[in-house]
This record gives C-alpha cells, structure tokens and sequence, in this order.
C-alpha cells in the first residue's frame, strides 16, 4: 500500500519534470531577432540596392519560417539538439553581416557621390560662368539647360538615397559639360589660333600705319578684348571699353545672329542726338565687297540657309538709356566715351575689327581653362 | 477470421491510398501563375521586398514538392506544399494590388509634376512673348535660348513617363520647374529693365 503511493508520488514527480523540462524548438527572441533583421534590411534598401544578397536571406529566412510554422517539433526535450534553431541562428549572423556589410556599402556609396556630386557641381559653376564671360550662351544652344538639368536631377537622386541613378546622371552632366567645352572650342577656337591673330595684328597694324601715313584718324575694336582705340596720325590717343552683340564673339554670318562683323569698314554716317535712338552712332559700311563674297561663298557652301540676309546697320553707338545695355550686333559705348568719340572722327575714319591681338586674350584663356576643367573630367 | 482479415485488408487499402497522395499541382500553377503576374503588374519595383519575399515562399514550395516527390509513395505528404502554395497565392494577389496602387500612385505624382513643369515654362514662355522687340529683344535673346531648351526638356520627362520610368520623369520635372522659376525671375528683371525704355524698330544687324 505504502509502495503504490510511492510510486504514484515517484510517476507524478517524474512526469511534472519531463513536462517542465521540454522547452520550445525555438525561442521566440530569436524570430523577433530575425524579423529585425529583415526590417534593417528593407531600412537601408536592400531589396532595389543590393536585391541577390536580400533575395538569398529571404530565401532562408522564408524557408525557416515555414519550417517553424508548419514543423511539429516545436516542443523538443532539453537534450536534443534542434536543427531548426541552429539553421535560425546561422541565418541571423549571416544576416547580421549583410546588414553591417549594407551600411558600410550604403555609407560608402554615399560618400563617393557626393563628392562627386560636389565636384561636378563645383565644375558646372566655373564653366557656366566662364562661358558667359566670352558670351558663349546663345553658342552653346539648348545644351546649357539641358546640363543644368542633369546636375539638378542628379541632386534629387542623390538626396532620394539613389546613388546609383546620381552617379549616372553625374556621368551624363560630365559628358555633356564635355560637349560644351567641344562645341565652344570649335567655334571660338580660332582666337587661340596663331595664324588667325597674326592676321589680325597685321590688319590692325596696317589700319594703325594708315593713319600715320595720312595723319588722320582710325579705329581698332579688339572683340575678345571687347576694347575700342583711337589712333591719331598713328599713335594711340585713348581706348575704350565696349560691349559687343548678343552673340557677339561669333563671326558674323546672317542676319540677327548677333554676331559682330569682323574686317576693314568706314564710318558712313555720324548720326547725332535725335538722329539716333542710341545717343549718338558711328553708321558703318557693313556689309562691304568683302562681306558680300565672304557671305556668297558661305551661302554657295551650304553653310547659310538659302532666306537667310546678310544683315546691316552696323554702327558704333551709345546707350539707348541706362536700363538697356545689349546691341544685337553693334559695337556700344558709355554715353561719356561716345561723346569724346563721337567728336575725334569723321567720315571716312576706317575702323578695322578683329577677333583678338594678341594669343593671351580674354577668349583664348577662357577656352584653356575649360579645356584644363575637361581633363579633370 | 474471415471477418479480421477483411479488416485487415480493408485498412491495408486505405493506408495505401492515403500514403499514394498527389502533389497539389493545379495550386502550384495558380501559385506560379500569380507570383508571374505580380511580376508583371511591378511588384518586383513597387514592393521589392513583399516580392523578393514571395519568391522565397515559391521556391520553399518547390524544394518541399521535390522533397515529398523523392520520397517513397506510402510516406509522401504534401500537405505542407498545399499550405504553402495557398498561402501563396494568396500573398501573390495582394502584393500585386499593392504594387499595382503604388505604381499608380508614381506614375500620378511624376504626371502633376510634368504638369506643373510645364504650366512654369508656359508661363516662362507667355514672359518672353511680352518682351518688346527690336533693340529690346538683345536682352532677353539669351534667355529665349534657354526657355527653347526647357521645351525640349519638358520631352525628355515624357519618355520618361511613357518608359515607366516615374522616379526619372519625376526629378526631370522637378528640375525643369526649378529652372523655369530662375528663367522666369532673369526675364522679370530684364523686363523691368526694358520696361523703363522704349521698344525700338526693328533694324537690320
């Protein structure tokens, strides 16, 4: 009697142990450990920025959770070993790693693009205002916008955390400010061209001897100096500062281009207050023989359209009034300077234009700088 | 006897049957068929991880389907692949409506954008128009050339919109807006400018 109450004391002892004794095939903390895990992963974006390691975690983590959803050993003995938990454990150092791999890649990529970001920009900033100090705007077309807006777009993308879209938009800014310095270097290149300035100086040189030889007048318009001189009976009398058509580096081709002639003309006409909307003008023989054949050939060649004019009233002038201070093709003073000039010519008084005198000009320097910004591109 | 035998056999049969279990094939289509059809509706881009996730569950499905396919006929048990294939489907559905409405939701936001980008340069436009012209025009010539430059950008964002390629269309437009409103305070300046002088004749340059 006393045995079987034993016994049934021993068999309830024994079984409230192996009870307490079972625990669960896998602790909750470590599912929650590895939903965390899976959150770090889509926080820093794994899915679009690094989709083959997240798709590998998923894979596991996906196939382990339907393991412990579906398992039937969620109860294990204390003993037994679960291979379940221990696939999860190597599945939470394996996504640990990725996580802290992903940061590192994340803050990285960060780094590099923006640095890169702040260069480009940097760049975009010299070059655009280099370019407007030769007036090459209008030259370079729709090609200014459309550079601005990669470089905008790759500040968006980079502030969306799309490192690799701004690394690609600041790729396509740098071939495209590339192109710019190109297409300025094409067309402005023959201020940096030896021969072109020695002809220059040579037609300047001989407008200069001219005056001497008949001790007269005569005017030199530097364009890339943007820098007009009076000569009397050969010597310098005084040099002005002038601003040039819109377009006004360019060699002048049609009509409205904005272009600044290039060559030998005279003044035709003196046109005094009242006379001119422009305070007072020098009226200019533009288009002369010259011209006339150069535009015929360009037209022959194809160069210029068939309608296009060959354009005309190209004068030296003064300032309509204080708020408008562009020419279309013009050469234009101060009122002050015009005045003074206005005064020391007369008709006849030749005035050769020309690109530059010398190869340190304005232009030519710009141009080597942006060809110096494009090599560090 | 004969009646323990019956019993027997009787009991032999039903284990047999229930032990030759089929594979859920019609659910693993339908299972497949929808994971394709997220896949086409942008779930991969509009709810990466839902999907990555997704295809987790897919391949868990095969690999349990090939697990139960190497077994002996009497063991296999494809209740687990049936679970998963429902499961998702299911999933496949809902991820797919989600990323259909997110897709919506971008292609929206990046179509008001080009809207708004396009009312600016309208407006940038409607600016230059009122500029005089003649002697005028000079001063604004530069600035004609960029709002033409606009124009042609306000394309790009419809390429863009038109590839599906909404973030794209989105900071194009953002872009060509901020620019236009720079345009458009260069040409209220130059306007004020002009505006104090008179509009000159046109002349030959």
């Amino acid at each position: 009697m006393v045995f079987g109450h034993m016994n049934r004391v021993l068999a309830s002892i024994g079984c409230a142990l192996c009870l307490s004794g079972c625990v669960q095939a896998v602790p909750p903390d470590l599912l929650a450990a590895l939903e965390t895990i899976d959150r770090d992963l889509i926080a820093l974006r794994a899915p679009e920025t690094a989709p083959e390691e997240y798709a590998e975690f998923v894979r596991h983590w996906v196939s382990l959770k339907s393991r412990v959803d579906l398992d039937d050993d969620l109860i294990r003995w204390p003993w037994e070993s679960s291979d379940l938990e221990n696939d999860l454990r190597r599945l939470y150092v394996v996504g640990e790693h990725t996580v802290s791999q992903l940061h590192d890649r994340q803050a990285s990529q960060h780094r590099t693009t923006e640095s890169k970001l702040a260069r480009l920009e940097d760049r975009f900033h010299r070059i655009t205002s280099k370019v407007e100090s030769i007036d090459g705007r209008i030259l370079l077309g729709e090609q200014v916008v459309q550079t601005g807006l990669l470089v905008k777009q790759a500040r968006t993308f980079f502030e969306q955390k799309e490192y690799q879209r701004a690394i690609q938009a600041v790729e396509q800014a740098d071939h495209a400010l590339a192109a710019q310095t190109s297409l300025l270097t094409r067309e402005l290149g023959r201020y940096a061209d030896d021969r072109r300035i020695t002809h220059w100086r040579t037609m300047a040189q001989q407008t200069i001897d001219w005056s001497r030889i008949h001790q007269s007048t005569a005017l030199v318009v530097s364009k890339a100096d943007r820098e007009l001189t009076l000569y009397k009976n050969g010597r310098k009398v005084l040099s002005y500062p002038v601003r040039l058509g819109f377009n006004g580096m360019k060699e002048k081709q049609f009509q409205g281009d904005g272009a600044t002639p290039e060559g030998r003309y005279r003044i035709t006409d003196k046109r005094g207050q009242g006379q001119t909307q422009f305070y007072r003008a020098l009226v200019l023989d533009y288009p002369n023989a010259e011209d006339h054949r150069r535009f015929a050939l360009a037209k022959k060649s194809g160069r210029i359209g068939l309608a296009k004019g060959i354009g005309g009233q190209i004068e030296i002038h003064g300032v309509e009034n204080q708020f408008i201070e562009q020419t279309l093709g013009c050469v234009m003073l101060d009122n002050p300077h015009m005045n003074v000039l206005y005064e020391g010519v007369s008709l006849g008084t030749p005035v050769t234009i020309v690109g530059a005198l010398t190869g340190q000009n304005a232009v030519a320097l710009a141009l080597s700088e942006l060809e110096h910004h494009r090599e560090e591109i | 006897m004969q009646r323990r035998v019956s019993l027997a056999s009787l009991a032999l049969t039903l284990l047999i049957l229930a032990g030759c279990a089929d594979p859920p094939t019609q659910q693993i289509q339908e299972a497949e068929k929808a994971l394709k059809e997220a896949q086409q509706s942008g779930a991969a881009k509009y709810s990466a991880d839902e999907y990555a996730k997704l295809e987790g569950t897919l391949d868990t499905l095969r690999k349990e389907v090939a697990e139960q396919d190497g077994k002996f006929a009497l063991f296999r048990d494809y209740g687990k692949a049936q679970q998963l294939s429902v499961s998702a489907k299911a999933d496949s559905d809902r991820i797919k409506a989600t990323a259909a409405q997110k897709k919506e939701e971008a292609k929206g936001a990046a179509m008001q954008a080009q809207q708004v980008a396009e009312e600016a340069v309208k407006a940038t436009q409607d600016l230059v128009a009122k500029a005089p012209v003649g002697k005028d025009r000079a001063a604004v010539e530069a600035i004609k050339n960029d709002v033409e430059g606009l124009k042609s950008l306000l394309k790009q964002v419809q390429v863009s919109i038109d590839k599906e390629d909404y973030p794209a269309a989105q900071t194009q437009a953002k872009a060509i807006y901020d620019m236009s409103q720079g345009v458009s305070t260069e040409i209220q300046n130059a306007l004020a400018k002009v505006g104090r002088g008179k509009p000159a004749p046109s002349k030959k340059k």
